[in-house]
């Protein structure tokens, strides 16, 4: 069926379903919807992690940040890391600080001039995805990424690990908050893909038992920079 | 091809197929443990969230209005899908799409195709048109998976193996690995893990449905648990996504709207652990995602809902609430229904897609307890709805057409029996009353059982029943 004989039906349909419009209730807005939210938004956003199967830590510094890294990699032992290259992550000097301990940090620049076999054996080998995120939700614990070229979506979605370093100041409280954030991008301007990550890979697929790790990161950590 | 073709055998099997699944104590087990587990857990979410009634409210809102204007909207979605490099196609009904499909992948070489769990495929028979294509296709969701290697049907929106316990499942995935697996789910699931891995990385396009879709950003939204969905638009080189019209929603500021509701009411999360906002192909300077990205919007029997009473029906979001509350469901399971929709809202569409006089048990198949409204993130009317259904069946049938008639007049005869006009009632004493496995009635009662057995029921003309129900919508 042609484009214009398909609209044309559903113009048709659109205007003879209008009788039948459901009966609303007046005045609701959406800042009606707005969750309560805690007096902290670190305490708050973390607790959500935690709900969602992830594992949260707040650090005051980059330093910090750094030695959890450590001890993340002390327990994984990764040999190989996807990161995006993003400015909460520069401060953590992960170019000088992975090689120190053993992890190689895969470069986006010279895997992209790699034919394509040998390209997708790198990055379905990482061991480890190191990403910061566009912000984050205080109220559902979600992590929001807005993927482009060096903020790869592979690298919080291929590894069996995925680390996120994130700061105070990229929390925002709710869901609608989201909306503003990427408001002066609208509409063209958007990234190709945005995800909201809330939680370890998990199914419920087999007798309703909960695993994670099924096709993401079975493992989640959150290091949250919190100056105060 | 009617919406349900290959399951036309088992549309006069409710009964039969309401008893087996009752005599089933596998699922029985399954169906129990759903009852215990989600529909809780969509309970406490609301009671948890006391915004969320606003939400509700809100997000029916915005259906409500979307639809009431849905081909401009149709028509500014194309625009940004085309926008940013994306391109639209229309399918009137699910052969048109299945051509459509087979088009972009044969043109562009393809030979594997990885698929991620999506209701409309279904709805198309798409897995078995590609196959007569000649391209070899991999469910990857697990639950789909599985169901996928069983050469079954999901029996459930959101959780697809549900009526699959787990020696079957194990039994399903050891064959299919040539070995024994070990036999817990953690090790299973990485088995399929590491088994898909590899087909996602070698197909050439992947497939998926959309949640949700934004006019004003030309954007397509997924959203999954495990992953599969991401990796479906990660990794191949094509991503084809097919959508009923009925998924628009005219912003992206919407979209915190239908966030906010539908994982509470589908599982209680407050999130699922993936929500893809998909608003094109990659960018040149991106390492990995799709270079193609085709909409395919359908419209297979919705613009008929959507004129109209029961254009409500459209506002649903597949999230499974009405499945997990409804104690019907509860006690036969998805595959009773007969339709690629089960439930409460399989009920309502699945007659209104196929045919009501050749789906005359669905809107029977309900005590009206009203459960599954309540759990319902965008409060659809299931219960008033499936009232109306069951108003027409009644009506008189000096309005159609004698083709009609005829097929109306010999089902009409059949709702003289008495044991048919009760089912509901029946059901609804033989399910809701009931406080433990143990007081179930394992065989219907003898009349009814007499029924199923000797009835004769000719198939009803079920094409024409269409354009009755077009001309009744515009009376
Ligand atoms: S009718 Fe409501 S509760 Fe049922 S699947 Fe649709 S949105 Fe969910």
């Amino acid at each position: 069926m042609s484009r214009e004989t398909f609209l044309a039906r559903v113009r048709q349909a659109a205007a003879a379903g209008r009788a039948y419009r459901v009966h609303v209730q007046p005045g609701i807005t959406a800042e009606m919807g707005r969750a309560a939210h805690g007096a902290d938004l670190v305490v708050e956003f973390i607790a959500e992690v935690t709900k969602a199967g992830g594992r949260p830590v707040v650090v005051r510094t980059p330093e910090e940040a750094k030695q959890q890294l450590v001890e993340l990699f002390r327990f994984y032992e990764p040999r190989s890391a996807l990161c995006w290259q993003h400015p909460v992550l520069e401060k953590l000097q992960l170019a000088e600080f992975l090689p120190s301990h053993g992890v190689e940090q895969i470069d986006f620049a010279v895997i992209a001039r790699q034919d394509f076999d040998h390209r997708r054996g790198t990055i379905l080998a990482a061991d480890i995805g190191i990403t910061s995120a566009d912000c984050a939700v205080a109220e559902t614990g979600s992590l929001v990424m807005a993927h482009g070229a060096g903020l790869e979506r592979i690298a919080s979605l291929l590894p069996p690990v995925f680390v996120a370093v994130v700061e105070r100041a990229q929390i925002v409280p709710d869901l609608f908050d989201v909306v503003a954030h990427f408001g002066g991008r609208l509409p063209e301007k958007l990234p190709s893909n945005i995800t909201f990550i809330t939680g370890p890979s998990k199914t419920g697929d087999i007798e309703s038992k909960l695993v994670t790790g099924v096709h993401g990161p079975g493992k989640w950590h959150v290091i949250v920079i919190d100056p105060q | 091809m009617s919406q349900t073709d290959y399951t036309r055998q088992t549309h006069h099997e409710f009964l039969v197929a309401a008893e087996q699944a009752l005599d089933d104590p596998k699922l029985q087990a399954s169906l129990t443990n759903l009852g215990d587990t989600l529909a809780q857990r969509n309970r406490e979410a609301w009671a948890a969230f006391p915004q969320s009634d606003a939400v509700r409210e809100l997000a029916r809102q915005i259906k409500d209005e979307t639809l009431a204007h849905l081909d401009e909207y149709l028509e500014e979605f194309e625009v940004s899908v085309r926008r940013r490099g994306g391109e639209v196609h229309y399918a009137a009904d699910g052969a048109e799409a299945c051509t459509a499909i087979t088009e972009i992948l044969r043109s562009r070489g393809v030979k594997k195709v990885v698929k991620s769990k999506s209701m409309t495929t279904e709805e198309i028979h798409l897995n078995e048109a590609l196959e007569a294509a000649e391209f070899e296709v991999v469910e990857t969701d697990l639950g789909e998976f599985i169901v996928q290697l069983s050469k079954q049907r999901p029996s459930h929106l959101v959780a697809p193996a549900l009526h699959l316990r787990m020696p079957e499942i194990h039994e399903l995935l050891s064959g299919d690995a040539g070995e024994t697996l070990p036999n817990t789910p953690e090790d299973m699931a990485l088995y399929a893990r590491r088994r898909l891995r590899a087909d996602f990385a070698t197909a050439d396009a992947g497939i998926t449905g959309g949640n949700f879709a934004i006019a004003d950003t030309g954007s397509i939204v997924l959203i999954s648990n495990e992953g599969n969905a991401r990796l479906t638009v990660s990794l191949p080189r094509i991503h084809i996504a097919i959508v009923g019209i009925e998924k628009l929603i005219p912003k992206f500021a919407d979209l915190p709207v239908f966030l906010k509701v539908l994982a509470r009411a589908a599982t209680g999360q407050k999130m699922s652990v993936y929500t893809s906002v998909i608003n094109g192909p990659k960018l040149p300077d991106e390492l990995e995602g799709p270079e193609e990205m085709h909409v395919v919007l359908l419209d297979n029997g919705r613009t008929r809902i959507l004129e109209g009473p029961l254009r409500e029906s459209l506002f649903c979001i597949r999230c499974g609430a009405c499945l997990n509350a409804c104690p019907i469901y509860r006690n036969i399971g998805g595959h009773a229904y007969g339709g690629v929709y089960s439930g409460p809202i399989g009920a309502i569409i699945t007659p209104l897609y196929d045919g009501l006089v050749a789906n005359h048990h669905l809107p029977h198949a309900s005590s009206l307890c009203g459960a599954c409204q309540a759990a319902c993130p965008v409060k659809i009317a299931i219960p008033e709805m499936l009232i109306r259904l069951r108003d027409q069946l009644h009506a008189e049938p000096g309005e159609l057409g004698w083709a009609e008639g005829k097929a109306y007049g010999l089902w009409a005869r059949s709702m003289r029996v008495p044991w048919i006009y009760r089912l509901g009632t029946w059901l609804a004493t033989r399910t809701v009353g009931r406080l433990s496995k143990n007081g179930w009635i394992r065989k219907l009662p003898g009349a009814l059982h007499g029924w199923t057995k000797s009835r004769d029921f000719p198939a009803p003309a079920s094409e024409r029943f269409r354009d009755w129900w077009k001309r009744e919508g515009e009376l």
